[in-house]
């Protein structure tokens, strides 16, 4: 029962790395709290639902077509709203009241489009049988879903350090002030990490009916608590620390349901305020004003 | 208006250096800026500030703490706005660009941290090369590996890892990386010893003998050494612009930079 909650957490906290992956980056380049996130997966997982139900594209399909398209989106709407942000004297602050309105307004709308019933694609479109590892019988959305994520971690990676946008976006990330007095146009990097960190959240989307179960316009919220569990514990702002938080995460929340699962919902809010008391920085924590 | 304006000699008195340079025809200025006003919030720094950088000149801008001279250079770059005022480079009016397209142009900056601690000494000098093709940049970092050996041995190191001294050198490099045409330093001996500064004298030296203008705010006399030209800065406004020597003959600015 310990190796199996132990192995099925990894994989599983591989699932949450992706679901804090894209925050983390948008608030280490930004320093901008993206509270809409959990909602942007939500409207992620509704694509994925309507693509399938509608059109009958697979999740396979339906990811890189989701992840274009809410790139596409995200740079225009980084646009709109972040640099008339940028020039208010408590940017952070101002970013959580605006994303948070963001975020009501997204699921308010959802909720009249989409209704508030509960939708789910069947576990079996993504292939049929459990796999087994280590004498362990393991969900099959659940590896998937895991490598899925692995692959999302190495593509953001060799993003951030083997290409010249990634390094500028580093740049931005280690000084922002720095990042300006040396030219770099801080509004296209930051507006590409802004669509990449969307992308990454809608990816986290398509997968969610098969990793958090039914999918509702209401979702956005847990999920977003989740994700901030995740990149605190990890750490602020350095998008491969929610590697560690995301791990965590998922090993935690598998103790949790084996050995006390009426606890388990507790344990992203437990995981925030422990860490906030012991290191208010993050595991891996590198110095960030915490927002 | 800072105590000793407008009592100096008439000859290195000028109101408006931009018409002082334009005098002698072969040298054309590279950077302008003429009457600016700017500031943080609703604290006014600069109260019509002027200044001119001929191609491949030298110029010090000598103020003390807070007369605005960083504010100045900001604005110059576009790091802040200008609320009034013009700037030009190479005939270009900038004034309204953001920095990026004015480091584009051959423009740098070094600030007074001038790296970023975070990322390797290879990084840093990438990123002051953004804008060059590969081989391009490829070549300027062998040259400037060759001129600064101690961040050729270091490459992969962190820049936070290095002396105070290897990172004013390595913000020197970085800012060169993208072979700009002028270089705008802040306070550029800020917290190195007198040896460093020696050092950092005799690079600037080599990079400006074959051709790259400087602009370089200090208070640290120094780097009169380096200058053909100097310009005053105190209260946000220009006051003295020529040459060190007519700087030397002033009694009043004498005794303001040099003490007795």
């Amino acid at each position: 029962m310990l190796v199996h909650a132990l192995l099925g957490g990894v994989i599983y906290g591989c699932y949450f790395t992706l679901i804090g992956l894209g925050l983390n980056l948008v608030f280490g380049v930004m320093r901008i709290v993206n509270l809409a996130h959990g909602d942007v997966l939500m409207l992620g997982a509704f694509a994925a639902f309507f693509l399938f139900h509608l059109v009958g594209l697979s999740p396979f399909i339906a990811a890189p077509v989701v992840m274009v398209g809410f790139f596409l989106l995200g740079l225009p709407f980084y646009y709109l709203v972040v640099p008339r942000l940028a020039l208010a004297k408590d940017a952070e602050m101002l970013s959580l009241i605006l994303f948070f309105g963001i975020q009501q307004i997204i699921e308010a709308l959802a909720a009249i489009v989409f209704g508030s019933s509960e939708r789910s694609i069947p576990g079996r479109v993504l292939g049929v049988g459990p796999f087994h590892f280590l004498g362990q019988t393991l969900s099959r959305a659940w590896v998937i879903g895991a490598a899925i994520a692995a692959g999302a971690v190495i593509a953001l990676y060799l993003y951030l350090y083997h290409t010249r946008s990634g390094l500028l976006t580093r740049a931005v990330m280690a000084s922002r002030d720095e990042a300006l007095a040396s030219g770099i146009d801080i509004h296209r990097i930051s507006a590409r990490a802004f669509a990449i960190g969307l992308a990454l959240a809608g990816l986290a989307g398509v997968f969610a009916p098969f990793m958090l179960g039914s999918v509702t316009p209401a979702m956005g919220v847990s999920v977003n608590l989740a994700a901030f569990a995740v990149i605190i514990v990890g750490s602020l702002g350095n998008p491969l620390g929610t590697v560690a938080g995301g791990l965590i995460y998922g090993v935690g929340l598998l103790l949790m349901q084996t050995y006390f699962s009426a606890w388990a919902d507790l344990l992203p809010n437990l995981l925030l305020i422990g860490v906030l008391l012991a290191r208010p920085t993050g595991l891996l924590g590198r110095r960030v004003r915490l927002a | 208006m800072a105590r000793w304006c407008g009592s100096s000699s008439g000859a290195s008195m000028s109101a408006d250096p931009v018409a002082l340079l334009a005098a002698p025809p072969l040298v054309a200025p590279l950077l302008t800026a003429h009457d600016i006003e700017s500031g943080y919030g609703k604290v006014q720094v600069l109260w019509g500030a002027e200044l001119a950088v001929a191609e491949r000149a030298s110029v010090v801008l000598l103020g003390p703490n807070g007369a605005g001279k960083t504010t100045f250079l900001k604005v110059l770059l576009g790091l802040m706005p200008a609320w009034r005022g013009t700037i030009t480079f190479a005939g270009t009016d900038i004034t309204a660009w953001p920095s990026d397209r004015r480091v584009r142009l051959g423009m740098a900056y070094m600030s007074e941290i001038g790296v970023f601690t975070a990322l390797s000494i290879a990084e840093n000098l990438a990123i002051g090369g953004q804008f060059a093709a590969p081989a391009a940049l490829r070549r300027r970092l062998e040259a400037l590996y060759a001129a600064f050996p101690d961040l050729a041995a270091r490459r992969s190191a962190a820049a936070g890892s290095l002396s105070g001294g290897q990172r004013k050198m390595l913000g020197i490099a970085k800012a060169l990386a993208g072979s700009p045409r002028l270089l705008v330093m802040d306070e550029p001996s800020a917290g190195l010893s007198p040896l460093f500064v020696g050092q950092v004298i005799a690079i600037l030296r080599q990079f400006h003998e074959d051709g790259l203008a400087l602009l370089i705010a200090e208070q640290n006399v120094k780097f009169l050494d380096l200058a053909d030209h100097v310009i005053t800065l105190e209260g946000g406004r220009t006051g003295f612009s020529g040459s060190v020597a007519a700087l030397m003959e002033d009694d009043q600015l004498h005794r303001a930079y040099f003490g007795l």
